[in-house]
């Protein structure tokens, strides 16, 4: 394992979150402040409105503040962190899933796009995104929007490697079926999808 | 082609089909970079994926996000903060609950000791509100009594989703600049930067959307009546 170089971010967040752990208030403040932007960004891919992510966010800090004394270096602080606002972010997710109606990731706002009257590849993307399992799409944004590798995200989402690679490939498939036009192919509707 | 031969091949093409999306964001290390470029030459199923994912890593990636203020959700995370640490003080540290001697003893004076200190903070929580209601009107305002900073002109609230670009834009084309804030009810206290009037910089302010509330703090007529 190489040392991270003084004052690297990896080391300010480790000193920091042992500051945190003896109780720090201003630590927390500063961490919170330099991942806000981090997760804000990460999270309003999912919801639009930032009340939800501001309740992700600040749920996720209440767990950093009270569970600092837990984190025993096994992974990089960022990860940690990651980690706890995935599964904070899982869970509001799923509550929303719940309370809609249909009780279907369709009714997210984000894909309220239609794709009949505009089949550029960004809303197709959009709109395919929004179709996917919430696992599978969390798993393909944290690879391609976070820029997460394979381990990390295992590690994130606490799950095996191979059900990383299991759901980042379901992902894939669907998205391939359902976004013609990025492999080339004519633009079709998503309804003949089915 | 042998049996094996497919096999080995099948195998092959499933594990480097499995490791493209992290070729994509680039994470994956350098023997398994070399890997997937072999592969992808001979494959034309992984390359034609190979290009898919990189549209979609590059549409991901290059989609508009919005920069929120982290400020004012700081501020609502300290008050829960705030609220969590003033909580668990009437409850026993947790060796006071293992004490194997005489535990009812234990007990009773935990008890005892946590209704005395209840009773005392109720006591002084209800002489404090008492004397609130006395020395308080019945209303809030978004203003405090606290010092105002110096320079203070305007008293503004943002709407919460504004981002950082659009904040600044605002106060730059007010002439204005932050000298506090926000509070805990999202308000910031502005001040000039130039020798604009109060009053056209409060007029700009108020030309936003994004501004939800602006008011001048200052008595002159011209700071509350922009017309």
């Amino acid at each position: 394992m190489t040392l991270p170089a003084k004052n690297s971010p990896k080391e300010r967040d480790i000193a920091l979150l042992a500051a945190i752990a003896a109780g720090d208030r201003h630590a927390l403040e500063e961490l919170y402040l330099s991942y806000h932007r981090r997760l804000a960004r990460f999270l309003s891919r999912f919801t639009p409105r930032y009340e939800n992510v501001e309740e992700i966010i600040n749920d996720t800090f209440m767990v950093v503040w009270q569970n600092a004394k837990e984190f025993r270096n096994a992974s990089q602080v960022s990860t940690w962190i990651i980690g706890i606002a995935y599964r904070t972010a899982l869970k509001s997710f799923r509550r929303q899933k719940n309370h809609a109606a249909t009780g279907s990731l369709e009714d997210y706002p984000e894909q309220t796009v239609d794709p009949t009257f505009d089949a550029e590849v960004h809303d197709w993307l959009k709109h395919g995104l929004s179709r996917l399992p919430i696992e599978q799409r969390l798993t393909l944004e944290l690879a391609y929007h976070m820029g997460h590798s394979l381990e990390e995200i295992a590690i994130i989402t606490e799950c095996p490697v191979g059900t990383v690679k299991a759901r980042m490939f379901h992902a894939r498939e669907k998205l391939r079926q359902y976004l013609p036009t990025l492999s080339g192919g004519p633009p079709e509707m998503p309804a003949r999808l089915g | 082609m042998t049996h094996h031969h497919r096999t080995e091949k099948s195998a092959e093409h499933q594990e480097v089909s499995a490791l493209i999306p992290w070729y994509v964001n680039e994470t994956i290390d350098e023997a398994e970079r070399q890997r997937v470029e072999n592969h992808v030459a001979v494959c034309a199923e992984c390359r034609a994926d190979l290009s898919v994912q990189q549209r979609i890593f590059e549409g991901i990636d290059a989609e508009p996000a919005l920069d929120y203020m982290p400020v004012a959700s700081l501020k609502r995370l300290q008050t829960r903060l705030d609220a969590l640490q003033s909580a668990p003080a009437l409850a026993p540290p947790p060796e006071q609950q293992s004490d194997g001697r005489m535990p009812w003893r234990g007990w009773m004076a935990a008890s005892i000791a946590a209704m005395a200190v209840a009773v005392a903070l109720l006591a002084v929580d209800g002489w404090v509100r008492f004397e609130a209601r006395l020395t308080q009107p019945n209303y809030r305002t978004v203003t405090n009594s606290s010092p105002r900073p110096q320079g203070e002109v305007i008293r503004a609230v943002f709407s919460p989703t504004i981002t950082l670009v659009e904040l600044q834009s605002i106060l730059d084309e007010a002439q204005l600049k932050i000298v506090s804030g926000p509070t805990e009810a999202g308000v910031y206290s502005l001040a000039s930067k130039s020798t604009l009037p109060v009053r056209s910089s409060l007029a700009l302010l108020r030309r936003h959307p994004a501004v939800r509330f602006a008011e001048g703090t200052l008595p002159e007529p011209e700071a509350v009546n922009p017309q």
